[in-house]
């Protein structure tokens, strides 16, 4: 949801709901034990569990610095 | 006649909750013929939810059949759906998608995200706002969900 409501706000976000079990491969190459499991940029970056906005923001401006 | 998903109540509470909607929301929804288990469900679910709100539109593609429109959404996996703006005849795309069923949890997730789409309005913190308006990079969020 948080994640959606970013992509709406900004033209450079994109965010998609992966149901884990349905893509086991995906949700395997990403490591997912835990959900919600947010990964930014294909493994740049990762959060577990529902966390409030400014904690998705600064994993996400990690992420875009490594 | 084909079992409803969503039952009664469910379905007046959804159509109530949309008397919020403002400006015409487009789900596009890609399946596949082959080895899709969800993509039925999916289809018949997302059908329901559109008609209970007439700001909701839907169309139906194939991931095969329509290759180019695929692309051109990003949708790799079915079964998979673009929730996009419509203004007119413009598909105003976002970049918000799921990939697999939105049941169970992610169901309430996605109404939300509907209302949030159709009334073209984030509700994120300024804050969040304004780091989102300095982004000169792409950030593609993967959020991986179960249904329960």
């Amino acid at each position: 949801m948080l994640a959606h409501q970013m992509a709406l706000e900004s033209p450079m976000v994109e965010a998609e709901m992966v149901e884990a079990m349905e893509f086991p491969e995906l949700s395997e190459r990403f490591h997912v034990s835990g959900v919600p499991q947010t990964t930014i940029n294909a493994g740049a970056g990762m959060v577990v569990g529902a966390v409030p906005e400014d904690h998705l923001i600064h994993e996400i401006q990690r992420a875009l610095r490594s | 006649m084909v079992n409803r998903l969503l039952n009664e109540d469910i379905t007046r509470q959804v159509s109530e909750f949309f008397q919020q909607l403002q400006e015409p929301v487009q789900v596009l929804f890609f399946g596949s013929k082959n080895n899709c288990d969800y993509c039925e469900d999916t289809r018949q679910l997302i059908e329901e939810v559109v008609g209970t709100s007439d700001k909701l539109g839907l169309s139906v593609y194939d991931i095969d059949q329509d290759a180019g429109l695929a692309q051109q959404y990003k949708v790799d996996k079915t079964p998979g759906m673009v929730i996009a703006g419509r203004d007119g005849d413009q598909i105003l795309d976002y970049g918000i998608r799921y990939s697999g069923i939105p049941s169970g949890h992610e169901f309430s997730s996605l109404i939300n995200t509907l209302v949030v789409v159709s009334n073209r309005d984030s509700g994120l913190d300024q804050q969040t706002r304004d780091f989102l308006s300095k982004l000169d990079k792409p950030v593609h969020l993967q959020v991986f969900v179960t249904p329960t």
